[in-house]
């Protein structure tokens, strides 16, 4: 005899985010053809903070790993990005997905030693790490040293003769990852491996009792994000055209920025990054003129939505009118009368 | 309830600015006017270096406040700064903006490789001419993948080079008797790798002028613990110490030193002697330490743009700031007083091409000596002369830059000799 119970996971809200969803990317895709060269850079590189924060937001939000070592995926697919096309004659392009993969590889290794840790010391562990590929690569000569390196104009022109070719080809490989990276996290929520991940994020002896392999599991969602992280690193460093182990492997560009945008929108939430992103960019734009000024606004901001609102501001709207535009959780609905 | 309501509200106008700022209206052709971009660190911890820019721009506005007269016609003259955070990637993105939203005639940048060389990058790929300084010629134009033979298209620098410092030091440690056995702090960044490289640093010149280096190897910056550096120093009986240190690490090193009782007779450091404050932080264990000099108030030179000389200008500076002159500052106003001189001899806003051509035909009289391209080591490189000189205590402020040595360059007047440490 069926239950009389039904899981489901779709909600209006949701079919309404997939509308909006589709209406802000194809608004998104006619903007090459209207608007400017620096509008079109700062999406990209909105796309690019957008995706790195969707890549934590799995690791921390999800899968319960807190990691402060973010960076040194970003830094490894830049640099993988400097060798590909430098050393190795692969067009900047094409090197992206390369540079994700190679991120992927080395997070395996580094998942092992990591993962011994647990709560705050697995997040000073990442970062830890991040600091021993930053050191490293200082010594790597034929990448530049402790001095950097620049992407040789050349290069940069092989992507497109013009300028406004090249622009365009990145603007759409940025919003692919940015849409990519969101579609990733939704789709992989709403499968298995989702309800494994919240099942241990929420309790993990009762999942590990029940079945669920911790250790793969987070193992996956490590290794993901590294292949998501790297390659926007590669995206960052070509824009960039300039690579030194300080600027790759920042802590405060590339994970703290980050943990901001997650931590204002709204952690374990899809809709949290995106939220984070445009109030970071908003915030950066009106006040990045002022110098100390701007640093202190950013932490102040930071401390009174932690205080006032812990779920983020995305969080605060959500729960007031019940919507969830990213549909991951299951409800039980009972038999109709 | 209401708490809700007002971060709703302020969340919405966030985000409604955000979006505002994304779907920013196209560019509109608009009034003729001149744009220049300045890139500088002003603040992190490369902020000494652009402690006056609020000073010198001021005046460069002064200066300019009436437009410049091009072609017959009255062009206003705009100035845009953005801030580096001492950061090399928020010197690219400001760069880029600076580039294709405020769409610049011409881009300054200064002080040090991590601010001029992303700022460069962007404006070689970008096609937009590009003045910078305050930065050894070698770690801007190799750490950038230059060649020689041919060079950049649109961007120019103009400072002092590494064959310029060695011979300054070599100069200065020829006044002081000692075993001409040298200790060398080269750090793992753009300039200790520059400063300590096998073939175009310190070591071959050093080799050939019959000193014996003693280079215990790149150390990364912020290093907590210089004992290896001092005891191989001690181990070769090292008079004399050089390099290219932050100023934390001399501070380190020194009191490291002295504790360890390691005692030359000269130290001749490069970037962390600049400011006085760093001096100051050593109490009195900063006298007679040596530096490179580029720029002081006695040098004998007087801005093309305002006619001050080198003495009126750093005057005006501790007038309006009761703080003692820095060397930057004549810098800054140079590359000001080039971006003027440039325009005018352009065709003005909107004709970078004409922009391009005017700065590489640049022969400006400035208040840091004669720039023109050319005539130096490499296609966009022009050199600015080098003395050098000793941290003296006891004079107008807590310490003064006194210069002891003008052999490399004989019209800036000397001061005083040079003297052993101790």
């Amino acid at each position: 005899m069926a239950s009389p119970h039904t899981v489901h996971a779709g909600t209006r809200a949701g079919r309404l985010g997939a509308l909006l969803g589709a209406a802000t990317l194809l608004g998104l895709l006619s903007v090459p053809f209207w608007a400017g060269r620096a509008d079109m850079r700062l999406i990209v590189e909105m796309a690019c903070f957008l995706a790195l924060a969707q890549m934590w937001n799995l690791m921390a939000g999800y899968a319960g790993l807190v990691s402060i070592g973010q960076q040194a995926y970003v830094g490894i697919g830049g640099y993988a990005l400097f060798a590909l096309a430098m050393h190795g004659g692969v067009p900047p392009l094409l090197a992206l997905p390369l540079a994700g993969l190679i991120a992927a590889l080395v997070a395996v290794p580094t998942a092992f030693v990591v993962f011994r840790l647990r709560g705050a010391y697995f997040a000073i562990g990442t970062w830890v790490v991040a600091e021993v590929f930053r050191l490293s690569l200082a010594q790597v000569t034929a990448l530049g040293g402790g001095t950097g390196q620049s992407l040789p104009a050349a290069i940069v022109r092989a992507i497109a003769a013009s300028a406004e070719g090249r622009d365009r080809l990145i603007y759409f490989t940025g919003i692919a990852l940015a849409v990519g990276a969101t579609a990733l996290v939704f789709l992989l929520l709403r499968s298995r491996h989702g309800l494994a991940l919240t099942a241990l994020r929420d309790a993990e002896g009762a999942a590990e009792s029940l079945g669920v392999d911790s250790f793969r599991t987070r193992l996956w969602v490590y290794i993901v994000a590294a292949l998501g992280t790297g390659m926007i690193g590669a995206l960052i460093f070509l824009q960039k055209l300039r690579i030194s182990p300080d600027a790759a492997f920042s802590v405060g560009d590339w994970t703290a920025n980050v943990i901001f945008i997650v931590v204002i929108g709204g952690i374990g939430r899809i809709e949290g990054p995106i939220v984070g992103t445009l109030v970071f960019f908003a915030l950066r734009a009106l006040l990045a003129d002022y110098g100390t000024w701007y640093m202190i606004v950013l932490g102040a901001v930071a401390v009174v939505v932690m205080l006032k609102a812990p779920q983020g501001l995305w969080g605060l709207v959500a729960d007031r009118f019940d919507l969830d535009f990213f549909p991951v959780r299951r409800l039980v609905r009972g038999p109709t009368p | 309830m209401r708490e809700i309501t007002r971060r709703g509200a302020l969340k919405g106008s966030a985000a409604g600015l955000a979006a505002a700022g994304v779907i920013g209206a196209p560019a509109i052709a608009q009034a003729r006017r001149i744009k220049i971009g300045y890139v500088s660190p002003q603040t992190g911890p490369l902020a000494p270096f652009a402690e006056a820019d609020n000073f010198v721009i001021a005046g460069v506005r002064e200066a300019t406040k009436a437009g410049l007269s091009i072609g017959g016609r009255n062009q206003p003259f705009e100035i845009l700064v953005k801030d580096s955070q001492s950061n090399p990637n928020r010197a690219a993105e400001v760069a880029s903006d600076l580039i294709l939203k405020d769409e610049v005639d011409l881009m300054l940048v200064a002080s040090t490789p991590e601010t001029t060389n992303p700022v460069c990058d962007q404006c070689e790929v970008n096609e937009v001419p590009c003045v910078s300084s305050v930065a050894p010629w070698q770690p801007w134009f190799f750490a950038r993948g230059g060649k020689p033979d041919t060079g950049f298209k649109y961007t120019y620098h103009f400072f002092w080079g590494l064959e310029d410092v060695i011979a300054v030091y070599t100069n200065m440690w020829g006044q002081v008797p000692t075993n001409k056995s040298v200790g060398g702090l080269f750090p793992n960044d753009g300039d200790g790798n520059a400063w300590g490289d096998k073939e175009r640093g310190f070591p071959p010149v050093l080799g050939k002028l019959g000193y014996k280096l003693t280079d215990p190897g790149r150390f990364q910056n912020l290093n907590d613990n210089f004992s290896a550096q001092i005891s191989a120093f001690k181990a070769a009986n090292v008079e004399v110490v050089t390099g290219v240190v932050i100023p934390p690490d001399l501070t380190t090193f020194w009191n490291q030193a002295q504790q360890q009782g390691f005692k030359p007779k000269a130290v001749s450091i490069g970037k962390a002697l600049l400011f006085p404050v760093v001096l100051e932080g050593l109490g009195n264990a900063g006298h007679n330490l040596s530096t490179e000099v580029w720029w002081t108030p006695h040098h004998p030179f007087k801005s093309s743009l305002t006619g001050a000389r080198a003495q009126q200008l750093a005057d005006g500076y501790t007038q309006a700031s009761k703080k003692q002159w820095t060397q930057p500052i004549g810098f800054v106003h140079a590359l000001f007083e080039v971006a003027v001189d440039v325009m005018k001899r352009s065709k003005g806003a909107g004709e970078r091409a004409s922009v391009l051509d005017a700065a590489a035909k640049t022969r400006l009289d400035t208040i840091v000596g004669p720039i023109a391209w050319g005539a130096g080591p490499v296609k966009n490189v022009a050199k600015t002369p080098l003395v050098g000189g000793q941290w003296r205590r006891g004079g107008t402020f807590k310490y003064d830059l006194v210069i002891t040595d003008n052999q490399t360059a004989p019209n800036i007047p000397i001061a005083g000799k040079m003297e052993a440490i101790g």
